[in-house]
């Protein structure tokens, strides 16, 4: 038992509920949120690793004072080993991914306070309560309570959208909505069908029923639930049928919520997607359909990008084509790409956050996302101009920077995986993004500035400056020593295989 | 004909999640869009319900004089239930958002047709300056 795991929840849920409850004081609101946005990355670090059970309820066999005086119906069957209370799990993977995710909130929240005029307590608490929701969902053992946090983190993007007050956010949140009020169902049933069959929402003891032979591996309730569960991840992640809504919704948000709001995206792939592996590893169809989602993902994706006039819209089908290389990854099945697909999802988050927050500057000075409207503000900031450049060469795999080192391992391990067209496609998709990347900027940066744009007289905030470079060492750091991060994510890989 | 009442709920589920799909998906009224949405979820939570039913079965509370055996043997399952719940509560609140997003949405497009304020014209009608204090 490990106390400081639940913290990991706990801390920023409190946290959003004081902010809403000071949402009127200013100051304070600034205070006791850059205060917690410091906290977050650094509590996984001073973890140590193991299960947490909610309640304290440890399996009979880790627990001989509760096995004691029980009939022998139980303490000699599969129940000694299950879990019977709530269970979070925290190893090394878990780890890496808290840290990111808390530095992309601190920076995503720490420009926010600086770019709005007054900060407002309710959109601050939105962030918390989704970057709460997400690190359940990366932590939890237990399938129905990351439903419980699906719905929540669902709820929280709606939220983010609806504070941003961006033209049009409105009716995409309420699409985004009741795309998410079919998903969300279904992916309920998806595990009411599995608990149906093992009688377990934990998911080691789902895995443990089906590889015991407890339960029938070849059951049609077993493929629904699989086919169920399948639908509310791309639903979540925002992989086709859903890259649409997924990009407008990035597109309606403020830039630092949309950086946020994609890490939420990508770790919820990862989260939901480790899960379909593990528990549905049997299905030979479903590494087969991760893996071509994730194609026609990028294909998609990086396509509709370049047809895209608006500079979020842009980034938002970047972002969710981006998406399929860690699927492809993930479908692999090997443990070199499954490492490959995780490092590629710590180093999308942080890119994608990048160039989000980036690109945000232009709106700060403009109020304008429109790249047919804008031209020369290179001239006005050559700083961040060189800042933003460098985001959009991570994002295209360019060397040192930390994608190429990903992207360079996905490719070795479709090779080595015998699916050498997959290495291709990547490498063609990536040329594409670059290419995207270079238009817009080129359009936004190095065009001649058109007569009607205006741009507002005021500096970009440091602390948005500081995002960006803290941003940019982080790409350097893991390009240069991408050792950093797998280490760390070769565990939880090996145990897949 | 007397229907086994388990059978008989895992058909009623399944009859509310198909009704639930066809009114979210093609009825154009949001109101009755959201209704339709909230038929999906009570579906599934029947549904959910159902699988913890035991015919003959006892509520599942441990009273004195009990065996552990023959209450494992004769209670229903009570993890549904709990889970229900839940998912019952978070239904309420993702009602509650989607039904005011109706609400705000009414007052400015002055219907609640989801063709007219859901489709390309409905999103190009709002502007307002970005970061505005909520």
């Amino acid at each position: 038992m490990n106390p400081l795991i639940p913290l990991m929840v706990i801390i920023p849920i409190a946290c959003a509920l004081i902010l809403n409850l000071f949402h009127t004081k200013d100051r304070t609101v600034k205070i006791i949120a850059i205060i917690i946005a410091i906290i977050l990355p650094s509590i996984p670090l001073f973890t140590n690793y193991g299960y947490h059970y909610f309640g304290g309820y440890a399996p009979l066999i880790e627990n001989p004072a509760l096995a004691q005086g029980l009939p022998v119906s139980i303490t000699a069957s599969a129940l000694n080993v299950f879990h019977p209370a709530i269970t979070y799990y925290f190893g090394s993977a878990q780890q890496i991914f808290m840290v990111v995710l808390g530095i992309i909130a601190f920076l995503a929240i720490l420009t926010s306070l600086s770019e709005t005029r007054k900060p407002s307590g309710v959109y601050a608490f939105l962030m918390f309560m989704g970057v709460a929701s997400m690190s359940a969902i990366i932590l939890t053992d237990d399938i129905f309570n990351l439903y419980v946090f699906f719905e929540i983190i669902a709820v929280t993007q709606v939220g983010i959208v609806v504070a941003s007050k961006v033209k049009g956010n409105m009716e995409t949140a309420l699409k985004y909505m009741i795309i998410g009020s079919i998903a969300s169902p279904l992916l309920l049933l998806g595990v009411a069908l599995l608990l149906g069959v093992t009688g377990n929402v934990n998911i080691t003891d789902i895995i443990y029923s089906i590889k015991t032979g407890l339960v029938n591996p070849q059951s049609p309730v077993l493929l629904m639930a699989c086919g169920l569960i399948i639908f509310g991840w791309l639903y979540a992640a925002g992989l086709p049928p859903f890259h649409t809504i997924k990009s407008e919704i990035y597109s309606r948000a403020l830039p630092h919520g949309a950086a946020l709001l994609q890490a939420f995206s990508v770790f919820t792939l990862v989260a939901i997607g480790l899960i379909i592996i593990k528990i549905f590893a049997f299905f030979p169809f479903a590494n087969v359909f991760i893996v071509g989602i994730s194609v026609i993902a990028m294909i998609l994706s990086i396509t509709m990008a370049l047809m895209q006039t608006d500079f979020k819209r842009i980034i938002g089908f970047l972002a969710v084509g981006e998406l399929g290389y860690i699927g492809i990854g993930l479908g692999l099945g090997t443990a070199a790409s499954i490492t490959a697909g995780l490092f590629q999802a710590i180093n999308e988050a942080i890119i994608t956050a990048f160039l989000f927050i980036g690109f945000g500057t232009i709106l700060y000075k403009t109020r304008e996302s429109d790249i047919r409207k804008l031209g020369g503000i290179m001239v006005e900031m050559p700083k961040v101009t060189l800042l933003v450049l460098l985001s959009g060469l991570a994002m295209a795999g360019v060397p040192p920077l930390n994608a190429f080192q990903s992207k360079l391992m996905l490719i070795q391990s479709s090779l080595s995986a015998g699916v050498p067209e997959l290495g291709i496609i990547m490498i063609l998709l990536s040329i594409v993004t670059f290419m995207t990347f270079m238009k817009a900027f080129y359009a936004i940066y190095m065009r001649p500035k058109p007569s009607t744009l205006k741009i507002i007289d005021s500096n970009i905030p440091k602390a948005t400056i500081f995002s960006l470079v803290v941003f940019l060492i982080l790409c350097i750091i893991l390009g240069l020593f991408p050792q950093i991060a797998t280490s760390y994510l070769q565990p939880l890989a090996n145990s897949l295989i | 004909m007397i229907i086994d009442p388990q059978l008989g709920s895992f058909f009623t589920a399944g009859a509310l999640i198909i009704i639930g799909l066809f009114a979210a998906l093609f009825i154009d009224n949001l109101i009755k869009k959201v209704i339709g949405l909230l038929f999906i979820a009570d579906g599934v939570n029947l549904f959910i319900v159902t699988m913890g039913y035991k015919a003959g079965g006892i509520v599942y509370v441990f009273l004195p004089g009990m065996t552990v055996d023959w209450f494992a043997q004769n209670a229903s399952y009570p993890l549904p239930f709990a889970l229900v719940l839940t998912s019952i509560v978070i239904g309420a609140s993702t009602l509650a958002v989607m039904l005011s997003l109706i609400i705000i949405l009414y007052k400015k497009h002055g219907s609640i047709k989801a063709s007219k304020i859901l489709g390309e014209k409905g999103n190009q009608t709002q502007s307002k300056t970005p970061g505005d204090k909520i």
